[in-house]
């Protein structure tokens, strides 16, 4: 048996379970709708267009943010995982930092810079750049000391050694920062999506509750799922899996 | 002289002791000539090749290259190691055409030159792949042309070819002789095998352990290419093999009494 008919049944299974609880009608139906109606609500809500634009509106935000941490993060493992005192310094707080769940930047975040989209990228940003930050550390720190070594040896100094050797050593590492670094990501933009009138899932999902439209609510919550998983298999785990065939950490 | 050292010594520090590794080391190499330094292990020939390619500092002494103080580490003094030490995000060209890049050598001339040195040490074919897909004798002699290419006035080999089994190290050996007839290097040759030593050398130094110091400095008239099954090797092998027993004898007693 193939592996799409595996998936393909498992989900059909799990749907025929949701439809059967639906109709033993243990819940009313605004609490608790059935899966034909949520498909119901996901077809009308692409071709109206207000979920295909409530999905642009976060990916537009998820790549800017996601981006900045990037930047930051990988730049700051950089300097941490390769200057001794930074690392015995700020090694410590940033473990802490990366503890604190994202949505508790938000009221800080509000504070700064009021109740718009600078302040759901900022959580956006504090969510995901510590693990970043950790693991590019991590990777540095964990280089083979003979590959610096042999780069020394022939000739590798200053910029072209972040650039041709510490970088791509620590790549894997740095790839699973930002695996990581996305779910945080993802997470703290859908909380700070429900603040206010943001057009973005996280708003689409309020608008459920507020409408009292539990069709809705689930439809938006599957597009959430639906987007994490995509992403986190098909751009992070396509990009590792490619990696470690590369460095021959598992058999092609 | 190509090189020279003089009064080279170097300690290690552990919580307890203080270990000398090196002691009063000057030697003096020829441009072109092949020196292979022999030793009990624990006698500090890989430190004093780390020291030669400016990887570590001695606490005394001084290294120069044509008369030129070594200070740090460099493209003229490239180390060949005994672990693998090819990029495995790179392929095998790629590989080899590092240092070149470093140099900032045009793209189309260093993948000119990348090709003949694979092309020396007979992987051509391999030029695409990368170094898991190799064995341990392949990825010794792409380590061998990634050196090369980078055409150091220096080629510093700590054990090359200490992880292979016999054959291949057989092979790789007769290779480097070859290469070595073509390119004219100077070569410091690390291993603790005598017979290796003696096949490959034009002088074999003879180190003692703890404190590490030059013991005996062996002159090798054997003709090339040499075989190590020839008796004339196996002979002088022998001779200095008997220099280097005591020496063996010694670190085991004191390991013994340690443990």
């Amino acid at each position: 048996m193939g592996r799409t008919i595996r998936i393909v049944l498992f989900y059909s299974f799990l749907l025929a379970i949701w439809e059967g609880i639906f109709r033993l009608h243990l819940w009313p139906e605004f609490l608790f709708p059935s899966p034909l109606d949520v498909l119901k609500t996901l077809s009308s809500g692409f071709y109206d267009k207000s979920l295909l634009i409530g999905i642009g509106i976060s990916m537009k935000r998820i790549i800017l943010g996601f981006g900045c941490s990037l930047v930051v993060g990988v730049l700051s493992g950089f300097f941490i995982g390769s200057v001794k005192i930074l690392d015995e310094t700020i090694g410590p707080l940033l473990l802490g930092l990366r503890t604190l769940p994202s949505i508790c930047w938000l009221p800080l975040g509000l504070l700064w810079f009021g109740l718009n989209e600078k302040a759901i990228l900022f959580v956006v940003i504090m969510g995901a750049t510590f693990s970043i930050t950790l693991a590019t550390d991590d990777g540095v720190k964990n280089i083979p000391v003979i590959y610096l070594r042999a780069a020394s040896t022939m000739g590798a100094h200053g910029f072209s050694r972040y650039l041709f050797v510490i970088l791509p050593a620590a790549l894997p590492s740095i790839i699973t920062g930002m695996k990581l670094g996305w779910s945080f990501a993802w997470r703290s933009l859908m909380a700070g999506e429900m603040l206010f009138v943001s057009l973005g899932l996280g708003h689409l999902l309020m608008m459920g509750r507020e409408l009292n439209d539990i069709r809705q609510i689930f439809a938006v919550m599957v597009i959430i799922v639906a987007i994490g998983v995509v992403i986190d298999k098909q751009l992070f785990g396509v990009l590792e899996k490619e990696i470690r065939v590369r460095w021959g950490l598992v058999p092609s | 002289m190509k090189l020279q050292l003089k009064g080279v010594f170097k300690s290690f520090y552990t919580k307890r002791h203080r270990l000398t590794a090196l002691e009063d080391i000057s030697i003096a190499v020829k441009q072109g000539e092949f020196v292979c330094i022999i030793g009990p292990s624990g006698c500090g020939k890989s430190t004093l090749l780390n020291i030669i390619a400016g990887l570590e500092k001695p606490d005394r002494g001084e290294v120069l290259i044509d008369g030129h103080l070594v200070e740090r580490p460099g493209p003229d003094r490239v180390v060949m190691f005994q672990d693998d030490a090819l990029f495995p995000w790179l392929s095998v060209l790629s590989n080899v055409e590092f240092g070149m890049k470093m140099k900032n050598i045009t793209k189309r001339k260093r993948r000119a030159i990348a090709l003949e040195f694979l092309r020396m040490v007979h992987l051509s074919t391999f030029k695409l792949s990368y170094a898991h897909e190799l064995s341990g004798g392949m990825k010794q002699r792409v380590a061998l042309a990634r050196a090369l290419a980078i055409n150091p006035a220096i080629l510093l080999m700590d054990e090359p070819f200490g992880a292979l089994d016999a054959q291949t190290r057989e092979i790789l050996q007769a290779e480097l002789q070859e290469i070595w007839s073509l390119t004219e290097k100077t070569i410091i040759f690390v291993t603790h095998n005598v017979r290796e030593a003696v096949c490959l050398g034009d002088r074999v130094l003879v180190c003692s352990a703890r404190p590490g110091k030059i013991k005996k400095d062996v002159s090798i008239d054997l003709p090339r290419p040499r075989k190590l099954g020839s008796l004339e090797l196996i002979k002088t092998s022998n001779l200095i093999m008997q220099e280097l027993r005591s020496e063996i004898e010694t670190v085991l007693k004191e390991e013994l009494r340690d443990g």
